[in-house]
């Protein structure tokens, strides 16, 4: 008998503290963004359910000294959204359109709203928006944080078109931030990043929605530059514009297609066009990048499918309103030990051929680098934000990289990235924050030379250091 | 009534048993990378069981099958304990091979009690009953198991299965314990005699 008393006892006593480290590790929420590849566990989530909501939680790690982030829909892929044992702010139900002013041309949104909520509610108004990603997923202070930039071609990146926002400080108070209203704090939040304080509610300026017709044609990438510059810059009925650059191996870094918007001359059948456009059915696209993750045939074979299907859509006609909802499912990536991460560099327009010409050399030996696309956009020159990345008139090509999650993985990657960087800075170019920690300190200060003054403006606005995130951690 | 009980303590830890392994991938691909890792977890289980069969084989002669079933069900109830907490691979091989013995240990010992229990005539007959009742215990528990994660969590079925393999350890501590009892007085009234 005592044996069964003695078993039940130790038996008890292993429930008991399994169930304890289970409740422990279940306790802690474990975030990742974009990314996934800085999977941590964060002290909490809390879910920005009203301004209220907000201040209360800012107050509140005021006084337990928890460190605060903020997080939209964390597309950003180098924890700028979350960081081990702080508090993470949902803000994504923090949604609701404030004002919309059709005569004035601005909408007033919380900036937990999306693009996709913004563009719902001002198309029937034949609005639409000036700057913003090629995808309408996003929210609207996340987009703020980082500034982002698009296929607009006329105006330079989101900055340009943001008429105030109020912040929640890290002390609590609420402010009005506009080019006359603390007008000091303006270029460091918006491409901040979410170390200043939480953006409310956003004003932005809107346009007119307009009817474009594609134009798509393929070139080599040395008649790129004087293409854009005549046919696309000096065009003034382009008005937005991407192209992409082969990553096949057949023609890697030297066949390009690109996509022109021409403001059409039909412009009173806009209403013909102007449904907004669901995602589709994805499988095809979906499956063809797939076989272009696993070998060079599938990637030859994107590539030209890819050609063949931009050239039959030259000469049809897409809304503005369409043209910045474009589809993202299919690139949703599923492999539980590799994931698919984003880089940006921006190089001067002019520098384009020789850039190519050396980023193709320096890739030649990385035989192992999955890339699977490099999307090409155009981005003003801009230097509003304190972190701004277009020192110049540039194109921003978008590389996505397929990788394995691994600590090896993640060193095999560091090495090209660093070497792409470094191409990229020697061309006068920079490369865009918001994705994993790879370039090193040295590369990020040559990037953004007003980077100190940046981390100083934060030391003395937020002395304490309450909003933090991964982007600060590593680099400050 | 030691049949019965053999009976019944089975059921019980087929039941556990199977609330554990349909929604065990489940875990799996919170804590494994990879088809391949799936693919080593569960051959490493199959290798260790082979492994151990022969050993367990001459065990089960030697200490009975009794001891090594109650031996396996304790066991199960404190290894399923770490399932909860793991969070590395290795551990889930680890655990998996340590759960390849215990599964030739009662894969094992279930067919010599049978054996030993069962008589030759009738052994259609009462090996079909003893399945059906321990299949049923299966089955129920596979369904129930089934709405329990989407209530609780994926970690609360490891803990009900070894609360269960608990139960079906004092079924058969209860049924030794029996036996010894009966084996003693039957020696006695023999000595008396």
């Amino acid at each position: 008998m005592w044996k069964v008393l003695l078993f039940l006892f130790i038996y008890c006593g292993l429930f008991g503290s399994s169930f304890y480290v289970y409740e422990q590790t279940r306790s802690q929420p474990v975030v990742a963004d974009a990314g996934r590849l800085l999977p941590v566990a964060v002290k909490s989530i809390e879910k920005a359910d009203g301004e209220e909501t907000l201040k209360r939680i800012v107050e509140k790690a005021n006084e337990t000294g928890d460190k605060l982030t903020i997080a939209g829909m964390q597309h950003s892929q180098g924890g700028q959204t979350y960081y081990p044992e702080a508090v993470m702010i949902d803000m994504k139900s923090y949604n609701k359109i404030i004002k919309f002013d059709p005569v004035e041309k601005t909408i007033t949104v919380q900036s937990g709203a999306t693009w996709d909520d913004i563009q719902r509610h001002i198309n029937p108004y034949g609005l639409a928006v000036k700057v913003m990603q090629s995808q309408n997923i996003f929210t609207i202070g996340g987009s703020l944080s980082v500034n982002v930039h698009g296929r607009d071609i006329r105006n330079d990146s989101l900055i340009d078109t943001i008429e105030s926002f109020r912040l929640l400080t890290p002390r609590g108070e609420i402010l009005n931030v506009s080019r006359q209203e603390h007008a000091d704090l303006f270029p460091y939040i918006v491409g901040g990043y979410g170390l200043f304080g939480v953006v409310l509610d956003v004003t932005l300026h809107l346009t007119d929605d307009e009817l474009y017709e594609k134009k798509t044609i393929t070139m080599n990438y040395s008649e790129y530059s004087s293409y854009f510059e005549k046919e696309v810059k000096g065009n003034p009925a382009v008005k937005m514009h991407l192209a992409r650059i082969s990553v096949a191996p057949e023609t890697f870094l030297r066949e390009m297609y690109v996509m022109d918007y021409i403001y059409a001359d039909n412009q009173n059948e806009l209403s013909k066009y102007n449904d907004l456009k669901e995602e589709r059915i994805v499988a095809l696209p979906k499956f063809l990048l797939g076989l272009s993750r696993y070998s060079d045939w599938g990637k030859n074979l994107f590539w030209d499918t890819q050609k063949k299907y931009m050239g039959n859509d030259s000469g049809t006609y897409e809304t503005r309103n369409n043209v910045m909802r474009s589809d993202t499912n299919f690139m949703a990536y599923e492999s539980s030990i590799r994931t698919e991460v984003l880089q940006e560099y921006f190089v001067p327009v002019d520098d384009f051929p020789d850039y190519i010409d050396d980023l193709r050399s320096a890739l030649e030996k990385e035989e192992e680098f999955n890339l699977l696309n490099i999307t090409i956009r155009y981005v003003e020159k801009s230097d509003q934000a304190v972190l701004s990345y277009a020192k110049e008139d540039m194109f921003a090509l978008v590389l996505l990289i397929n990788q394995e999650k691994s600590g090896k993985g993640i060193k095999r990657s560091e090495a090209v990235i660093q070497k792409m960087i470094d191409v990229t800075l020697d061309h006068d170019g920079s490369y865009y924050l918001p994705y994993y920690s790879y370039p090193s300190k040295e590369q990020l200060t040559e990037a953004y030379p007003r980077i100190g003054e940046f981390f100083e403006k934060k030391k003395e606005y937020d002395p304490d250091e309450r909003f933090t995130n991964f982007f600060y951690e590593v680099y400050k | 009534m030691t049949y019965q009980r053999f009976i019944l303590s089975q059921s019980i830890i087929f039941m556990a048993s199977s609330m554990i392994f349909p929604f065990y991938i489940l875990l799996l691909r919170n804590v494994g990378d990879s088809y391949s890792q799936f693919g080593w977890a569960y051959g490493l289980f199959a290798l260790t069981s082979a492994l151990s069969y022969p050993l367990i084989g001459k065990l089960s002669d030697r200490i009975g099958d009794q001891n090594l079933l109650l031996f396996y069900s304790l066991a199960m109830a404190v290894i399923l304990l770490l399932f909860p907490i793991v969070t590395e691979v290795w551990q889930v091989y680890i655990l998996q091979m340590t759960m390849g013995v215990l599964g030739a240990v009662q894969k094992n010992t279930e067919k010599t009690t049978l054996a030993r229990k069962v008589e030759k005539v009738k052994a259609g007959g009462t090996i079909g009953r003893y399945h059906f009742w321990t299949s049923f215990g299966a089955a129920i528990a596979i369904i129930v198991t089934g709405y329990l994660v989407d209530f609780l969590t994926i970690g609360a079925i490891f803990y009900i299965a070894s609360l269960l393999y608990v139960v079906s350890g004092i079924v058969l501590w209860k049924n030794n314990h029996s036996e010894k009892v009966k084996q003693i007085s039957e020696q006695k009234r023999t000595a008396d005699i």
